[in-house]
């Protein structure tokens, strides 16, 4: 557990704080794009007077390029709805953009890096072409082995960005590859989609709360991107907490649409660890029926070693975090493609290996 | 040699460095010499580690490398140019990450706590002309970030080491024979760069915020007498707000910080080639508004 996962736990615990505990917060806060949500839970416990004045600039520098990126993703996702609407083409809007347009806890403070959306299946190459119509394009050179690697066995096709814009967007049919071992129904996606008044008076379709968290869950842990996986878990608690609050059986339902989805293994994972690193706190019951889903013991201690390794370094950069890092990869390929077909990919991968592309060019707020 | 830390203050921001290369620490400890830090503790906005890639290159053309919170954003550079690529790369962490600024990419310097704004591309001479300024007695705020408070509409000074480049060098030095001026690096990107030490006074008031008084948009050519023409308030706005890093990102709150600043000063184009009368100009607008009743006393 580091200092990151303690402020995300319990807040109030800067109060004891000094230079040093600042000075770790600051660059796990930065890696993990938690400013804004530290900064947010500062100000909701009323313990920003509790902050050196220059941590708190950079946690309002945080929020400002949050802001930002909020109103562009928001404007992509205008573009792409209304270009998609005009062909009859029903779309929901996933993670990020999801929880903003509908006005759920992370809005307040998280960054995004695209946009992601679901269509139905048989309607992702009508949507590919109504965007590409209007002006989208493949967001970086692709070969026909990427295009292959897309169109053949993920669940999405490859990113697609407007010429005239920066913002990535993300076309899905499905939330997890069709080859992998999760194979999720989109059809029962779009059954329990709920509609509700978007922000601009357009109505708006959007997966069930369920589903939002399980998508979250999913993501965690198929995705080869699990640097910022911290993230993620934030989200999984406050969503959890946020719709139970509201309905007090939504626990029971989860782990009930999780078992039907075929997914529960990702709930298990997801929930024990903000539970364990986040002080996330679930019913007695409802812990039970997760358990259920969990690996065999040695399996279950590696993941988790694995997964506290990786998501709460005790300061960026650690050995063990980039172990655990190549360790979770190699297993979120492992889930996505059945051994050959990886066997292939990782083949191909390693005969067209360059230098390491540069990390990002912008400091994650 | 160990890694070794400094903590330095670079105006509102403080900066640690860890370094085990020696002549970098030398450099640093030169250009920041009125600004260092005792051990602390202290709480650091960005906290920099400057190190020796591992391989053969180390020994055939040893290279340094830039990190921040563990990552590396920038290929390595030659080892020689460690403190230019220090300075460009604390520029960088600075850009995209202190938001709670409006950021000019502009000169500044202040008379007193009312400043000069210097906004300008590459090239136009910002540089030269803030680095000329603090010889002169100005009190310098940046030589190429104006840091803007946007609440309050006043700027932040973070007087650092001016990087002269090229001919500018020769010119600083014939402006002040005794300027204190670091090592000369024969080959970066901008070509050869050598720094100026800001003036030990400006450094003092470092933390003391100044308001936009005069916005003056400066353009060296060779040759040309020296011109000060006034500019429309809706022109300066404009070039102003071009000449912002983060405008876009800030959106109705840059609007509203360039839309007071440029209210509240006097604008002016101003076209110069000679670097002594340049300066005599831009001192007689702080002089004229000393002399002026009419002032608020500062």
């Amino acid at each position: 557990m580091s200092l990151l996962t303690d402020v995300l736990g319990e807040p109030a615990v800067v109060r004891d704080w000094g230079a040093a505990e600042w000075n770790a917060l600051l660059p796990l806060a930065r890696a993990a794009r938690l400013l804004g949500r530290c900064l947010a839970l500062f100000e909701e416990r009323g313990l920003t007077d509790a902050l050196p004045a220059r941590l708190l600039d950079q946690l309002h520098g945080a929020r400002a390029q949050t802001r930002y990126v909020q109103g562009q993703a928001l404007r992509e996702w205008r573009q792409v709805a209304a270009t998609l609407h005009a062909a009859d083409i029903d779309v929901m809007p996933l993670k990020g953009v999801a929880y903003l347009l509908a006005g759920l806890p992370p809005a307040g403070w998280r960054n995004l890096s695209d946009v992601d959306l679901l269509v139905r299946p048989d309607a992702v190459d009508a949507a590919e072409a109504a965007l590409k119509q209007a002006g989208w394009r493949a967001s970086g050179e692709l070969d026909s082995y990427d295009e292959h690697y897309y169109r053949d066995w993920m669940h999405e096709v490859p990113p697609l960005v407007h010429a005239r814009r920066d913002m990535e967007v993300d076309l899905h049919h499905n939330l997890a590859p069709p080859v992998s071992r999760v194979r999720i129904d989109a059809a029962l996606l779009w059954r329990a989609a709920v509609t509700a008044p978007g922000p601009d008076g357009v109505p708006l379709t959007l997966p069930a709360p369920t589903d939002l968290l399980l998508h979250n869950a999913i993501h965690l842990f198929m995705n080869d991107e699990l640097r910022g996986g911290l993230r993620d878990i934030v989200d999984f608690r406050d969503l959890f907490v946020h719709f139970s609050a509201a309905d007090t059986d939504f626990a029971t339902q989860l782990v009930r649409r999780a078992e039907q989805l075929g997914c529960a293994r990702a709930l298990y994972y997801a929930a024990s660890a903000a539970q364990r690193l986040i002080g996330l706190s679930l019913p007695g019951d409802v812990v039970a029926g997760i358990r259920r889903h969990a690996p065999a013991p040695p399996v279950d201690a590696l993941m988790r070693w694995l997964i506290d390794r990786l998501l709460a370094p005790v300061r960026p950069g650690t050995a063990a975090a980039a172990i655990a890092e190549r360790a979770l990869f190699v297993r979120s390929h492992w889930i996505r493609m059945p051994p050959r077909l990886l066997l292939r990919h990782l083949a191909h991968k390693w005969l067209k290996r360059r230098k390491p592309p540069l990390p990002a060019t912008e400091l994650p707020g | 040699m160990p890694e070794q830390d400094l903590i330095l203050d670079a105006g509102p921001f403080r900066i640690g460095v860890r370094s085990a290369d020696r002549g970098l620490l030398d450099t640093l400890a030169f250009f920041y010499r009125d600004s260092v830090c005792d051990d602390g503790p202290h709480v650091l906005d960005y906290a920099v580690r400057i190190t020796r890639p591992f391989g053969v290159r180390r020994y055939l053309r040893p290279q340094v490398r830039f990190e921040i919170d563990s990552l590396r954003p920038f290929e390595p550079h030659p080892a020689e140019n460690a403190y230019p690529m220090y300075e460009w790369g604390l520029n960088w962490c600075i850009a995209t990450s202190a938001h709670h600024l409006l950021m000019l990419h502009a000169g500044s310097v202040a008379f007193g706590d009312r400043a000069l704004i210097l906004p300008g591309t590459p090239g136009s001479g910002k540089s030269t002309l803030a680095a000329a300024l603090d010889l002169h007695g100005a009190r310098l705020l940046s030589d190429e970030f104006g840091l803007v408070r946007p609440a309050r509409g006043d700027l932040l000074p973070m007087p650092r080491g001016i990087p002269l480049k090229n001919d500018s060098i020769e010119a600083i030095l014939a402006f002040d024979p005794a300027a204190p001026l670091g090592p000369t690096y024969p080959k970066t990107r901008k070509g050869r760069v050598r720094h100026l030490r800001p003036s030990a006074a400006s450094v003092a008031r470092q933390h003391e915020p100044a308001v936009a008084r005069w916005l003056v948009f400066p353009r060296y050519q060779a040759g040309a007498a020296e011109s000060l023409q006034a500019l429309d308030k809706a022109d300066a706005f404009r070039r102003l707000a071009f000449n912002s890093f983060n405008y876009k990102l800030l959106g109705a709150t840059a609007f509203h910080a360039i839309a007071a600043i440029v209210r509240g000063a006097d604008c002016y184009t101003f076209t110069f080639s000679r670097l002594e009368r340049a300066v005599e100009r831009l001192a007689e607008l702080a002089a004229d508004a000393a002399a002026d009743p009419s002032e608020p006393d500062r």
